[in-house]
């Protein structure tokens, strides 16, 4: 039997398994995949010595190796992982036992099985090309296994033609089939990845870490104009217990109804937000937001969470206002945000004093240490030097060194020790426009840290000790390579990036296609397909419903005329008049034979009714001319349509 | 030029009685350029038809009697010493006529026939390094006993292949028997015979068959019928091209003589038993019969 399984389309249809096999090396435990790997292998080279193939005994042997494998890794079949595996797993054992045509379709839709769950694992645009790749691949084999020539061009082809048929109603089907969320077990939920990002507290070096880090945060894109640069501040958590080294989140203890409501106005900016797949259940926004949608809540420290699984790739609009007021504040935070860890050493009261922190105005104090960062000889770096012991004091006096984090912390100290409410915030500043989509991209690179002090009459106010030093750290975006190299920030644009800005069109086109790609294909959940269908009027599921038999018919129907009408010519609407001619002929039970011509025919209709002989001779005469004649006339169409409107049997 | 064609038909219809579709049959074969095999026992009258149409056709008309022991060098002729110019020259064989009668060319040995038919492709002769062309027009007309008799060498595939048509004529009828039996001798009627289609017209004749239209829908049913012949079962090979091709020409002489300018399918239908039945069964001889699946289940588009 196994004679009869041509060696094209076995190794057609292995070379199809293991190019959609291959992605599952970076998911599946390597012992199944050497399994898997090994199993194909065998198979490989049984196209060609059909002998080395296992026998039952050991093909009993190898399944039972299987299961082992399986067992000893998951326990069980259920979830993601366990799942993927068994079917890798039957694939592999299936393919060492191949006897018929039918075991050659059961592996072909085993392998649509396990190249559809690729996309438990990613999800992204290349995965999906490659895989519509692949499933080309293998209907091609589905298609020479049904063809007896072997023609693998041909088969390809038409496997092209078979997805680009389909496209249209797979589009369909995908913006108009409900969506349902998906069920527990197949969240794509990994507790061993960790992602890394803003932390619940800032000690010294945590933000210079993700400085270097390009992993993108979110993305925004605006409704309306871009706020002004240096005023892209968005918002996470708010800091503001200190024991000296570490910052960390109080926990917020404040009800609501006794703080006072914030008073925005100016402009407002609208905005969606879409954050990436992230721990922790933060939403960052533009300072200040001021509407958001309600599966958002803000906390004490106008900081939003959501009550979503913040694991996924999440949407939300809001609005936000950037010039604001958030009025009083309680007493609780009044103290909270003026603790110390212990009293301050006299060089820090000495600095203060210098500075009139004790007997001037807050807003003074302020500008006084922003000078002060100003003139004296303090740097900007990622990579400053240890300061693990005692951080601020030596940062102040001694190494005059440091980023965002430790002037922020010391501004924040330096206003507490003048009794001036402070507390350190940390977020994202600035972000990169997609020129192409027209969206910010906020990366780990962006991350920030900055100040805010609450004063009298204007609530909490934001101050950016940074841009003291380094204006360029908030104004433009800093090059991160460029920082590497250099082991300091640099002021000035660098050349090589403006030479090589080609590259950031490409990583810009590539950002834009990425981000329309997750915005419109893997965050279509069931609320966005409801927003985008209720802007067409679809509002109910049976509309949707409807919509979609509607559509896919439609598209059917298309294709099929498509189809159809490459074989029609000029002379197909003869043949249909002709064809009723007979069918009225066909009711006094003259019927043409298959393989009657048209004239014969005549023959012996005239033979079966004489009467009707002068117009059977018309009919026939034009039929014969429109249908082989040299040249017919429209004149001859529009008689013989008429002679046949006319006939009567 | 129809009405000399009609009358040329009944002229041939009063030698050969009772024929009248065998002898358009074969006026057609000749005017699509074609060679024709007529394939029956003796004595119904294939030498009598060959005569008729060459008489009619004012052709130069010569028989060759293929036996057992005929060398291709009586065929084409052959190179002889002549003594009072002291040098060879070339005696130019039967061969060297615009109307050939092979007469029972399956009594001969392979070798002599396939002379004659190189000689039919090629429509010249080459001896000992020199070629003649043979005269323009140039038709042969072969006849063949049925394959079981005895002392036969069938024609192999390819070589009844070169013969756009083959016929059979069959007996006569009762009155034409009876006709054939009270009339005067056949060959002393065919002497009397004027030419009817002198050659200039029988070559614009010909030229006017190839410019018969042919449209694509008859086109889908000729190629339908050759996707038949090679998908059947019923026959052991299908139709090659150069069938194709034969099969088209011979219709196009069909309707020209139906006095049409396009080809009809019942014109390929016409000439397909005569065109096909030869080269799709060269056992058999009842070409209607060999043909009857291809005209009952092939569809015309």
């Amino acid at each position: 039997m196994v004679t009869e399984i041509s060696k094209n389309n076995l190794i057609f249809l292995l070379s199809a398994i293991g190019l959609i096999a291959l992605p599952h090396v970076k998911h599946i435990a390597p012992t199944v995949f050497a399994f898997f790997c090994l199993m194909l292998t065998w198979r490989f080279a049984g196209v060609w010595r059909p002998r080395w193939l296992p026998n039952k005994a050991l093909l009993f042997v190898l399944t039972l190796a299987g299961i082992f494998l399986l067992y000893s890794q998951h326990q069980g079949i259920l979830g993601r992982d366990a799942g993927t595996r068994l079917f890798m797993t039957a694939l592999a054992l299936k393919l060492l036992e191949i006897k018929q045509q039918r075991d050659l379709y059961l592996i072909v839709y085993l392998t649509f099985i396990v190249a559809a769950s690729q996309f438990l694992y990613e999800q992204n645009i290349f995965m999906a090309v490659y895989i519509l790749l692949t499933c080309g691949v293998l209907l091609a084999t589905l298609i020479s296994l049904n063809n007896t020539k072997q023609d693998n061009v041909l088969a390809l082809k038409t496997a092209g033609v078979i997805i680009v048929q389909a496209l249209p109603i797979a589009i369909a089907l995908f913006m108009l089939f409900p969506r349902v969320e998906a069920p527990r077990w197949m969240v794509f939920k990994d507790p061993h990845q960790a992602r890394s990002g803003l932390g619940d507290s800032m000690e010294p070096g945590s933000i210079s870490r993700l400085g270097l880090s390009d992993e993108r945060v979110f993305r925004v894109k605006f409704a309306g104009a871009l706020p002004p640069k240096n005023q892209r501040y968005w918002r996470g958590p708010v800091l503001a217990y200190t024991d000296g080294k570490h910052w960390k989140q109080t926990q917020s203890r404040f009800a609501d109804a006794r703080r006072d409501k914030i008073k925005a106005q100016g402009r407002a900016y609208q905005y969606t937000i879409m954050l990436e797949p992230q721990d922790k259940n933060w939403v960052f926004a533009l300072d200040m937001p001021t509407h958001f949608a309600d599966d958002l809540s803000m906390n004490a420290n106008y900081q939003l969470t959501t009550h979503k699984d913040p694991n996924r790739r999440t949407e939300y609009r809001m609005t936000s206002r950037l010039d604001y007021n958030t009025g009083e504040i309680t007493p609780d935070e009044y103290r909270e945000n003026l603790q110390l860890p212990k009293a301050p050493i006299d060089k820090i009261i000495a600095l203060v004093q210098r500075l009139k922190g004790f007997d001037t105005a807050p807003e003074t104090f302020i500008q006084a240490l922003m000078q002060h960062f100003r003139q004296e000889d303090f740097h900007y770096t990622l990579m400053p030097p240890l300061m693990e012991d005692k951080p601020i004091e030596t940062f102040l006096f001694e190494k005059r060194l440091g980023f965002c984090g430790h002037y922020a912390s010391a501004f924040v100290y330096l206003m507490r020790v003048a009794h001036i409410p402070a507390r350190v915030v940390t977020g994202y500043q600035g972000g990169e426009f997609n020129q192409v989509g027209k969206f910010l991209e906020i990366r780990q690179a962006h991350a920030h840290a900055w100040a805010e002090v609450w004063l009298q009459n204007r609530g909490w106010v934001r101050i950016d000790p940074t841009t003291a030093i380094a204006p360029e750290r908030v104004e433009q975006n800093v090059d991160i390579e460029q920082q590497i190299a250099s082991g300091a920030v640099s002021f000035i644009e660098s050349d090589a990036a403006q030479a090589l800005s080609w590259l950031g069109d490409v990583r810009q086109l590539w950002g834009s296609l990425d981000y329309s790609w997750q915005r419109w294909v893997i965050n279509y959940n069931s609320a966005n397909q409801a927003r985008f269908l209720s802007s067409f009027g679809i509002e109910t599921l049976r509309q949707m419903l409807y919509w979609l038999m509607a559509i896919v018919a439609f598209i059917t129907a298309l294709l099929s005329w498509l189809l159809l009408r490459g074989k029609n010519n000029n002379t197909d609407k003869v043949l249909i008049v002709y064809q009723r001619f007979c069918r009225k002929l066909g009711k006094i039970g003259l019927r043409r034979k298959p393989g009657e011509g048209a004239v014969d025919f005549a023959c012996r209709i005239k033979r079966a009714c004489p009467e009707h002989a002068p117009a059977v001779d018309v009919i026939t005469g034009l039929f014969v001319k429109l249908r082989y004649g040299r040249h017919p006339t429209q004149n001859d169409w529009l008689k013989l349509k008429k002679q046949v409107a006319l006939f009567k049997p | 030029m129809h009405t000399s064609i009609d009358r040329l038909l009944d002229s041939a219809n009063q030698i050969i009685l009772g024929k009248p579709r065998q002898i358009r049959l074969a006026l057609c074969c000749l005017l699509a350029r074609g060679h024709l095999l007529i394939e029956d026992i003796p004595g119904v009258g294939k030498t009598t038809l060959s005569h008729t149409l060459a008489k009619l056709l004012g052709l130069d008309y010569q028989r060759i009697q293929f036996t057992s022991d005929l060398l291709p060098a009586d065929i084409i002729g052959a190179s002889i010493f002549d003594p009072d110019k002291r040098q060879f020259s070339f005696h130019p064989g039967p061969i060297f006529n615009q109307m050939i009668l092979a007469d029972e060319i399956n009594r001969s040995t392979p070798k002599a026939q396939s002379a004659l038919l190189e000689a039919m492709e090629e429509r010249q002769v080459t001896v000992e390094g020199t070629t003649y062309p043979l005269p323009a027009p140039f038709f042969v007309i072969a006849t063949q006993n049925p394959a079981h008799q005895i002392g036969t060498f069938p024609l192999p595939e390819s070589q009844l292949d070169r013969f756009l048509m083959r016929i059979e004529l069959g007996y006569p009828d009762f009155t034409a028997e009876r006709e054939l039996l009270s009339g005067k001798a056949r060959h002393t009627l065919i002497e009397t015979l004027p030419t009817l289609l002198p050659q200039v017209q029988m070559e614009a004749i010909q030229h006017a068959v190839t410019q018969v239209h042919v449209a694509g829908s008859l086109l889908d049913y000729l190629q339908a019928i050759i996707v038949f012949t090679r998908t059947s079962t019923d026959y052991p090979s299908g139709l090659s091209p150069r069938a194709g091709l034969a099969l088209l020409n011979a219709a196009k002489a069909w309707a020209f003589m139906d006095r049409r300018d396009a080809v009809l399918p019942e014109d390929v239908q016409a000439v397909l038993a005569a065109v096909a039945g030869h080269r799709l069964r060269s056992g058999s001889h009842d070409s209607e019969a060999i043909v009857a699946p291809v005209l009952e289940k092939v569809a015309i588009p």
